[in-house]
């Protein structure tokens, strides 16, 4: 096994492949790899202003833009996640995430946030608008796609497994069990569950790191979409999923609704658990 | 696609551990597969050149001396790999950072990530055991070293800390 890791997506992305391989042939399997998950960085960053969602959240309402068919997947999906969920999982809760210190504020003037309301209309030609002043974050859905990317391109590269693992969310693929360590949320310094990942993602969620106090009210980076508030419960979701995009989108569901059984999970391909 | 897990601990386990992933000779060959020397250019910053680190990178300049190697091939310079341990709340991060000979970033490779207790991270004494030491493999749980599935936890340390490298290079090492 070799494995190696780098800063994207404001954690670190961990990349181990399986297979026997020599070093030239690694360091161009693993390059590939990481350079995809660059990719999804540099066009989803909140805070980079060329990023794609900087430009979408730079943008005038019903301005038309231009966006990478990356960001246009992404955006695919979490509008699909969004009707799915009846409005918890929303990435135009960026305000919120503002107001709360999570996210810099960006230039003009902070956007409501209006729960159940969808901002975004995506556009023949990877073209999308806004259809009222709002700032989007895709930090819920990213890390997952990035994940599936890099596993993509590792398959591409011919590599027969190997587990990608993006500061939580992983997925796996190929013969191998990966043992899997779940973090306890009440001890995030300790572990609570062992599993192991095959041919599968895995994605977790919780507040342990993010909960803070604001005025002497509870909040965190997780924010349900339906009402706008922070979720602040103290378990944490783990998602199995074919994908790690949707694993990683699933988490907020269950995070918010605190049902690991919840229906729409079963659509997804999706089981979760509930620590 | 069940949750067959091979143990659930109602007993917290720590996650007290290391992670090897590439040592610094390592590091330096995925980082400049072409090169073939690499030679000690470690610097020690000026009062002036920390506070001109400061005004370009916006951080404080943190340390005098930093270790840096240059990278040859030949006689042709490749560029510079420059060394940096970060310390977040309970993990502590060493990681390379490779630099263009015109100073802008080409890669950051992690080389070694520990965890542990707070106290632990926090304690000079407890980090200097690991002071020029290969770290263990990582944590072991049956046959193989297991991957960690939890929220996210944030490295922007680790990106200042990169920034902060940038602009050292930028005013100290660029050609």
């Amino acid at each position: 096994m070799k494995r190696r890791a780098q800063p994207w997506l404001g954690t670190l992305v961990e990349i181990t492949i399986a297979d026997a391989l020599g070093d030239a042939e690694l360091v161009s399997c693993f390059g590939d790899a990481f350079a995809s998950v660059a990719e999804v960085h540099r066009l989803m960053s909140f805070h980079d202003p060329a990023s794609d969602v900087s430009r979408i959240n730079q943008a005038e309402v019903g301005q038309s833009v231009e966006i990478h068919a990356h960001t246009c997947e992404v955006i695919r999906c979490a509008l699909s996640m969004a009707a799915a969920t009846r409005g918890i999982f929303d990435v135009s809760c960026a305000p919120k995430l503002v107001e709360w210190g999570y996210l810099p504020m960006l230039a003009g003037d902070l956007p409501e946030h209006v729960p159940g309301r969808c901002a975004l209309v995506l556009q023949d030609g990877n073209r999308i608008r806004k259809t009222r002043a709002a700032w989007i974050d895709l930090g819920g859905i990213a890390k997952g796609y990035a994940v599936d990317l890099a596993i993509a391109s590792l398959q591409r590269s011919g590599i027969q497994s190997a587990c990608v693992n993006a500061g939580g969310d992983l997925r796996a693929f190929g013969d191998t069990a990966y043992a899997v360590a779940i973090r306890h949320p009440a001890y995030p310094n300790a572990l609570a569950l062992q599993t192991q990942l095959r041919d599968q993602a895995l994605a977790t969620s919780g507040t342990y790191f993010s909960r803070k106090c604001i005025d002497d009210r509870e909040c965190s980076a997780l924010v349900n979409g339906a009402d706008g508030h922070a979720i602040t419960a103290s378990f944490s979701a783990s998602i199995r999923a074919p994908t790690c995009m949707v694993a990683d989108a699933l988490t907020k569901l269950v995070m918010a609704s605190a049902d690991p059984r919840h229906p729409l999970l079963e659509q997804f391909g999706a089981t979760a658990l509930i620590m | 696609m069940q949750w067959t897990t091979l143990a659930v601990t109602t007993a917290a386990s720590s996650l007290a551990f290391a992670t090897q992933y590439l040592s610094v000779e390592q590091a330096q060959h995925v980082m400049f597969p072409d090169a073939t020397a690499f030679k000690d250019a470690s610097l020690q910053l000026s009062t002036e050149q920390m506070r001109q680190v400061e005004k370009l990178s916006g951080l404080p300049a943190r340390s005098v001396s930093w270790r840096v190697f240059a990278a040859y091939r030949g006689d042709m310079a490749l560029g510079f790999v420059v060394l940096d341990d970060v310390i977040g709340k309970f993990e502590l991060i060493s990681y390379a950072v490779a630099l263009n000979p015109d100073a802008s970033v080409r890669q950051v490779e992690i080389l070694t990530y520990r965890e542990s207790h707070g106290f632990e991270i926090r304690s000079p004494a407890w980090r200097k055991q690991f002071a020029g030491k290969t770290a263990q493999a990582g944590l072991e749980i049956g046959e193989g070293i297991a991957n960690i599935s939890g929220a996210t936890l944030s490295c922007t340390h680790v990106t200042d800390g990169v920034r902060r490298i940038a602009a050292i290079a930028q005013l100290v090492l660029k050609r």
